[in-house]
């Protein structure tokens, strides 16, 4: 009873009505019909025995880093995920996310088949048969240049498939966008080193081989750029080397999970870390060699004031900058959301130019990029702003949506959600019914990450170029097909140039085409004669690396020193209260939400599970009458929210904190109806880069009486001594 | 002896964990939910202290105002050489186990008195109040080699003993020793920072061994004499 038809979810519950006689495998060669095929037990591969483990290597898809993992598959059932060892960013370790990542793969609550909205935003509609989903896209992209595609930053095959279907059609490039985006402050730091290093590329910090870490608001253990990679070189700072303990200080408003492994975390007053920056720069300088340069020709104290810093600390993490022998400076997303977020990362940078770091190790360094198609950056707000208003204009008449929910994501302030109104046709690709999909006419659920094919590129986190293998380590559970399949069959449809312009039999043979010339490349792990064999071997090691790290590439950036560095003052809108947003350590930017496991794990700060909280200082608190516990109202001049109290000792008084992530009002049980998004509260603003100032923002607080207890792993009596009779 | 690892003595297990290391980041929490089947029971369940995890991260707060900081504590069952929770238990279902000196469960032997978990000085004891739901296909990833647990069942770390097993018995299929690093308990393989670092302590060429001859080395709650296998190595300290 070999079977190579495709497998309605019917099929799937028949299959298991056999009592189990029927397993899922996976086999070698052949398409996604050809590649994966289902297989009864007595026909089973040679590799697949009863009660033994198979491993897949493939690419974790939770965030866009591009970690490595090893996949315990038994009898064709994906069982637990684990690093791959061998893969050059994660070394085989993996963070919370991609440990529940199989339940985005097991999710009771995906979508089992493509679908049509009876109306957008309304939960009725009908199921369609993948054909006429092929014409639906096909019709769709008729509209030519009003073709819009907006997709996330994973998975990069797709975007490198999809610009070439975009150019053929005469269609904007196609844009990039995530919730990890709206925070990371990508653009900023790309702009920053242009202007200090004068090339146009994303930094990697080596922490690993510094001797001083002095990070300003970089979360750079929890979801920043590549959290695993930089997790285990904040291992190795600390106690990778004999006779040498790494020190870590960290400057922002809100002790972040990051902070809270510094040797010392600092409450910089919101907006003034460039200052700072070169407040720290002009004592260093002084105290080196007493040769300050024109960039950092402040006044330190007056600074220390502005920023509410003892002068005592600034001058000793200043003795620290120029004593230690690698001391390494990170701009992170928190100190570059404010409107002068950009001369704030040129002004941190220039610390690292100061100490002379650039390229080498312990310093800032740029990665080669690997030779498959060039990068393709996260879109900035400013970019999603201009999105908006062609929306607005009517300029956008089909947009397609993969690997990305802006309806949940962007700031309210934003007008998203209005703009998609004037849109002909939205087509959702996503796999679960998120935010996004629910207001889209059409969803045609690509395959969940762990049952897709493609590769990813790492820019950071590593010493070398890597591009990682996704492959399905089981069957698709459902009557799912990759975006790629999709969209190549929708282009074949509309004929012509767009279908010679991706002359693809599918995804697969578009992936083979996109690596052919790593075949050859000497540098690689491993060199293959023929592109089969290129491909097993990419499949098998979980992608393609080169053997050593890459050359040390020098910078000379001197030059930022010899101007004046102006950072400007910040702006804030009006309000009682400072606010931070802060992507949720364990759920990431909010797609993590449907996963109950991740739900489940406490957050780390806080340990709090299954809600939101707003974090108020014990100070703060105290003078509102606020307990743990009791709702808030939280209302900036774009929306307001409610939220329980969480007193958070590590926080600025005149500052508030709400994490990322919650707040669904789809994406499934675990998802919806749980928490509050704090999207709802931020406005467009933007720094000169283009990415959201979310710093902006300023928030007051509201008491309403009612109370309504978190769930937390800690005991409130026992840590805070907190409903004792008092 | 269990295993062929061909010690004189049979294998003691033993986990250190370098709070230098540890970022508090959680992984270790969700990977050791994922290997060992553990149920997730959801808001309400969790606000009354029923939440099932094997594995915590303590927080703990230092100082106030500006020298305010955090120290995070991984926190699991202890595997007493000299376990309160042992002598408690009416039924035999928690118990020592010979071949590997680590504290077992047996769970269809478990008759839910609770009696350990009140004895446990760690709080590693979790209770199943309910049977908690894996709705159809998310129990497609329950792992075989880990019984699903029901209502009226205490459950708690194993020091994954499903993966000492395996590689137990591929080294005696094989016939050889078990290496040094060949078995890594879930929390420990994906921990990011490389804090957990699991092995043999009569192997005295482990790295447990090495790791634990730091003078950072401490166990929890060791003025009671409960003579706790996993040795946690304190946290650096640098004033500014």
């Amino acid at each position: 009873m070999s079977q190579e038809k495709k497998l309605t979810r019917r099929d799937v519950l028949k299959l298991a009505g056999v009592g189990g006689a029927v397993a899922a495998v996976l086999s070698g060669c052949g398409p996604m019909s050809r590649y994966v095929r289902r297989k009864p037990y007595t026909d089973m591969p040679e590799y697949q025995l009863p009660g033994e483990s198979v491993y897949f290597a493939t690419l974790c898809r939770e965030c866009p880093a591009g970690c490595g993992l090893l996949v315990r598959t038994v009898e064709g059932r994906a069982i637990k995920v684990e690093g791959n060892p061998q893969h050059p960013v994660n070394r085989g370790r993996t963070c919370a996310r991609a440990q529940a990542s199989l339940q985005g793969l097991y999710d009771p609550d995906r979508l089992a088949g493509p679908w049509a909205a009876q109306k957008r935003g309304s939960r009725a509609g009908r199921s369609l048969s993948w054909d006429e989903a092929v014409q639906v896209v096909a019709q769709a992209l008729q509209a030519g240049p009003g073709v819009q595609f907006l997709l996330g930053l994973v998975p990069d095959h797709l975007a490198d498939l999809v610009s070439e279907i975009a150019t053929a059609l005469g269609a904007p490039e196609p844009i990039r966008f995530g919730g990890l985006a709206l925070f990371e402050a990508r653009q900023t730091l790309r702009q920053a080193m242009q202007a200090v290093i004068g090339q146009d590329a994303l930094p990697h910090f080596d922490i690993a081989n510094a001797t001083f870490v002095l990070s300003f608001g970089a979360n750079f253990m929890e979801t920043w750029l590549s959290p695993v990679a930089f997790s285990r070189a904040y291992g190795h700072l600390r106690r990778g080397r004999p006779d040498l303990r790494g020190l870590f200080v960290q400057l922002e408003p809100r002790m972040s999970m990051t902070a809270a492994s510094a040797d010392k975390w600092a409450a910089v007053k919101p907006g003034t870390e460039g200052r700072v920056a070169l407040a720290i720069g002009r004592l260093a300088a002084e105290m080196r060699d007493g040769v300050v340069p024109p960039a950092f020709d402040v006044d330190a104290e007056t600074i220390a004031a502005e920023a509410g810093l003892d002068m005592a600390l600034l001058e000793k993490i200043a003795h620290y900058f120029a004593t230690s022998p690698r001391p390494l400076a990170i701009p992170g997303g928190a100190a570059l959301a404010h409107t002068n977020g950009l001369e704030t990362a040129q002004a941190i940078l220039a610390l690292n130019a100061w100490a002379g770091n650039f390229g080498l190790p312990g310093g800032v360094q740029v990665l080669p990029a690997a030779p498959i198609y060039e990068d393709r950056n996260a879109a900035s707000l400013q970019d999603m702003a201009d999105l908006v208003r062609r929306m607005k204009a009517g300029q956008v008449k089909a947009l397609l949506v993969h690997g990305t929910n802006p309806v949940f994501e962007l700031p309210a302030g934003l007008g998203f959600a209005e703009a998609l109104e004037k849109v002909d046709t939205v087509i959702s690709f996503s796999p679960f019914y998120d935010e996004t999909a629910a207001q889209a006419d059409y969803i045609f659920p690509d395959h969940t990450p762990l049952e897709s094919w493609g590769y990813q590129k790492a820019r950071v986190g590593t010493d070398r170029m890597v591009v990682t293998a996704s492959q399905p380590v089981v069957v698709p559970l459902y009557d799912t097909k990759a975006t790629a399949d999709v969209l190549l069959a929708a282009a074949q449809a509309v004929g012509g140039e767009v279908a010679e312009a991706v002359p693809y039999q599918d995804e697969v043979d578009f992936l083979q085409q996109a690596l052919a010339n790593l075949m050859d490349s000497p540098d690689g792990i491993y060199t293959a004669v023929t592109p089969k064999a290129f491909w097993g071997r990419f499949l098998q090691h979980g992608g393609w690396w080169t053997k050593e790290p890459a050359a040390v590439q020098t910078f000379d950036a001197a030059a930022i020193l010899q101007q004046p560095l102006e950072v400007p003052a910040p702006q804030f809108d009006a309000g009682e209260f400072h606010l931070v947003v802060y992507p949720h350590p364990i759920l990431g930017d909010g797609a993590g939400a449907n996963r109950p496991w991740l739900q489940e794990t406490p957050e780390p700060m806080t340990t709090v599970m299954w809600n939101s909280w707003v974090e108020v200082n014990p100070e703060t608190a105290r003078e509102l009458g606020l307990r743990h516990d009791d709702i808030v109202e939280i209302r900036s001049p774009y929306g307001r929210v409610y939220a329980a109290v969480y007193v958070y000792p590590g926080i600025r008084p005149d500052t508030v904190a709400l994490a990322f992530g919650q707040g669904h009002e789809a994406l499934g049980r675990w998802a919806e109806g749980r928490g509050v998004n704090p999207a709802k509260l931020l406005g467009p603003h933007t720094n000169a880069a283009g990415d959201l100032a979310w710093g902006r923002v300023r928030v007051s607080l509201r008491k309403t009486g009612r109370r309504r207890p978190l769930a937390r792993k800690e005991h409130l009596v026992g840590v805070y001594g907190d409903g004792v009779a008092q | 002896m269990a295993g062929g690892n061909g010690h004189e003595e049979h294998t003691k297990w033993v986990m250190v964990i370098d709070l230098d290391r540890c970022n508090g980041c959680g992984a270790c929490v969700t990977a050791c939910a994922m290997e060992n089947n553990v149920a997730f029971v959801g808001e309400d369940e969790n606000a009354y202290g029923r939440g099932m995890h094997w594995l915590r991260l303590q927080r703990y707060w230092e100082g106030e105002g500006d020298d305010l900081r955090v120290r995070y504590i991984p926190t699991m069952c202890q595997q007493c050489s000299n376990a309160p929770c042992e002598p408690v238990c009416p039924v035999y279902a928690t118990l020592h186990s010979e071949a590997e000196e680590i504290n077992l469960q047996v769970y269809n032997r478990c008759i839910g008195t609770r009696y350990c978990a009140n004895n446990c000085p760690y709080i590693a004891r979790t209770f199943n109040w309910f049977d908690y739901e894996w709705p159809e296909p998310l129990n497609f990833q329950l792992n075989p080699d880990v019984t699903v647990r029901r209502r009226g069942i205490m459950e708690k770390c194993t020091f994954c003993i499903q993966r000492i097993r395996r590689a137990e018995e591929d080294a005696k299929a094989e016939g050889r020793e078990v290496y040094d690093g060949e078995v890594q308990p879930a929390c420990a393989q994906a921990c990011p920072t490389e804090a957990i670092v699991f092995g043999n302590w009569r192997d005295p060429n482990s790295r447990v061994r090495q790791l634990a001859a730091s003078e950072r080395a401490f166990k929890l709650e060791e003025a009671l004499g409960t003579e706790p296998k996993v040795i946690y190595l304190a946290g650096g300290r640098h004033e500014f």
